[in-house]
């Protein structure tokens, strides 16, 4: 028998730690370290990431860019939201119907638009991504148009519902599926992209020309690349509206697709941990670190300014992402060890 | 249709493609047999990459027909297919200008050569089922036996951005060779290399000819290597058939000599 590889060096066995890693978070809470509101920042880097690995196979790996993330994302959520609060279904059928619903949506859509590409390709998706939000405001029968949709916990396989007596374990019952799903999508992302499809995306970005001579039908990957974002993003507007148990049209707007792209530019594109640190940076820095600067703080949308410094600094000096500084450190932990040893 | 004979590999029939109203390929015929090292030779602009092109269905040609014989021994007509179809029977091609993807490795470069055989679909690659593993190691080594053979082995997992030419075309040449072709269409294969790198790719191309058994059409303005490796050549100019034969018989061909040097007339 092959002895299994363990080493952190094996990205599997990586990705399976970062999740055990992401878990210490519930247990500072329980041990009283971090505040309870950190829980829900960090889930939200969780569901975030899994719609930003899903835009990365698009304009990563594949090259095209794509404004229509949120959309998707809150087609998900009100769909899987509906199911379960309104017409009761169980939480899991609702999660696979809301995935495949906008997912099949999306692949329409990419059928008609993936034959045009670059600037064009974003309007048509930011068109359709406009529309859908504009859906969600009219028909508040189903969405609860712009006073939002408000829904409770789900119950998970049928019997295990939020009851007054585990109010407080609940919450994180939900963190620990968000972080089991996001390393599922981690590993499978990995082992997509280093095969035979990865390549045919990578060719296709690289040069349609030689894809093509090599036999890559270009529409039919370009159209599962689309498929597969749009099947994270709806996975992730899923996650969204059950664990913040709240949907309204403004959450899925154009700046939460552009912050998704800024995500990726920031953190590295074709790269599964660059997505989840540029995640961090848009999604959880603000909150986290530069409300606490004084009097910057305090000044409105004083996030989008850093995002814009940081995107043009990462663009000149790290253009693989802000990832790359993994390597600067242990080139800087190489020297210090050969100095002291 | 009728079958192409027994030792043709490919023929080109009234080949004619227009751009606008220039005629960039008008009325050229040429057979390529069977295990022979075919060369198209031309003054600038002659229409020879148009040809390559129309071959390989990146343009379709307004009038004319190409017969291709597939790995699978059956007679093709190409104009009837799209242009990621066309390797499936067994053509393949390089690029003028190296169209590799500069972002993955050497042996990644070549594995996208073996890109239509893979037999696994995406979700059992996604979960990287047993036959999904077995399969990419088989390439893998397949790949790595084709640089072997090429001499560039040793660098496999180096990025191919800045990168030498003469690696670079090698490598393109690897990944042609991923897919057990048929014919391989070469675009200017010495442009940019010097004089001992173009001698070396001349031994390369007869050694692939004899190693994979295949059939090569290239397109080259370096006349040494044309005159050097080529068993037969066809010349066109301005679109036109000149004339096919040996390569002495092209040397001496008096409407070849006056295609490159000009008249005396004109001069």
């Amino acid at each position: 028998m092959k002895k299994l590889n363990l080493s952190l060096k094996n990205p599997i066995v990586s990705y399976i730690g970062f999740g055990g890693l992401l878990m210490l978070v519930p247990a500072l809470i329980l041990a009283g370290v971090l505040r309870n509101s950190t829980l829900t920042l960090v889930a939200s880097v969780i569901f975030y990431s899994i719609a930003a690995l899903g835009l990365n196979v698009l304009l990563g790996w594949s090259g095209l860019v794509s404004l229509g993330t949120a959309g998707f994302m809150g087609l998900a959520a009100y769909i899987s939201a509906y199911l379960t609060h309104d017409l009761k279904l169980p939480f899991e059928l609702a999660l696979v119907a809301a995935v495949i619903i906008p997912t099949l949506i999306g692949i329409l859509v990419g059928f008609i638009s993936l034959r045009i590409e670059g600037l064009y390709l974003a309007i048509a998706t930011l068109a359709v991504s406009e529309i859908l939000r504009k859906t969600f405001e009219v028909f508040d029968f189903f969405t609860g148009g712009y006073s939002g949709k408000p829904i409770s916990f789900p119950t998970i396989l049928g019997f295990i519902t939020q009851t007054p007596a585990n109010r407080t374990l609940f919450p994180i019952l939900m963190y620990t599926i968000l972080v089991i799903f996001l390393v599922a999508v981690m590993i499978l992302i990995h082992n997509l992209m280093k095969g035979q499809f990865g390549r045919a995306l990578n060719a296709m970005r690289g040069s349609e020309a030689a894809a093509q001579a090599m036999g890559i039908n270009l529409l039919k990957y370009r159209l599962m690349a689309f498929g597969l974002a749009t099947a994270l993003a709806s996975l992730s507007g899923v996650l969204y509206v059950h664990f913040i148990k709240y949907t309204h049209p403004g959450s899925w707007t154009l700046a939460l697709s552009l912050n998704l792209v800024a995500a990726i530019i920031i953190g590295g594109a074709r790269n599964i941990y660059g997505t989840i640190l540029g995640v961090f940076v848009v999604f959880a820095m603000p909150d986290l670190i530069l409300k606490q600067i004084p009097y910057f703080g305090t000044i409105p949308n004083f996030a989008f300014i850093v995002n814009g410094i940081l995107i043009i600094i990462v663009i000149m000096y790290y253009p693989y992402g802000l990832i790359q500084i993994t390597k600067d450190f242990k080139k800087i932990w190489l020297k210090l060890k050969e100095r002291f040893s | 249709m009728n079958d192409l004979n027994e030792q043709t590999v490919l023929s080109i029939s009234e080949l004619s493609i227009a751009f606008g109203g220039i005629k960039a390929v008008d009325n050229v015929s040429f057979e390529v047999n069977e295990g022979e090292i075919f060369g198209l030779i031309g003054p600038n602009g002659a229409g020879k990459t148009t040809v390559f092109n129309c071959i390989t269905q990146f343009y379709k040609p307004n009038h004319g027909s190409i017969r291709f014989k597939s790995k699978q021994g059956q007679t093709v007509e190409l104009t009837h297919h799209k242009s990621h179809e066309v390797i499936g029977y067994g053509l393949v091609r390089t690029f003028q200008n190296v169209e590799l993807i500069k972002e993955l490795s050497i042996l990644d470069n070549v594995l996208i050569g073996g890109h239509i055989d893979y037999k696994t679909g995406v979700v059992r690659q996604a979960f990287s089922t047993k036959t999904a593993k077995m399969e990419e190691n088989a390439y893998r080594a397949q790949a790595i036996e084709i640089l072997k053979f090429l001499g560039i082995e040793d660098r496999k997992d180096w990025l191919v951005y800045g990168l030498p030419y003469g690696i670079l075309k090698k490598v393109e040449l690897a990944r042609t060779l991923m897919c057990n072709p048929k014919l391989i269409i070469l675009d200017e294969p010495a442009a940019g290399l010097n004089d001992t790198e173009t001698l070396d790719f001349a031994n390369v191309i007869r050694t692939i000819r004899d190693k994979y058994h295949t059939s090569i059409l290239l397109v080259e303005h370096d006349m040494r290597l044309v005159m050097d490796v080529c068993d037969r050549i066809c010349a066109i100019n301005f679109g036109k058939f000149l004339a096919v034969g040996t390569p002495k018989e092209i040397q001496r061909n008096k409407a070849v000599q006056a295609a490159y040097l000009g008249t005396e007339d004109a001069a």
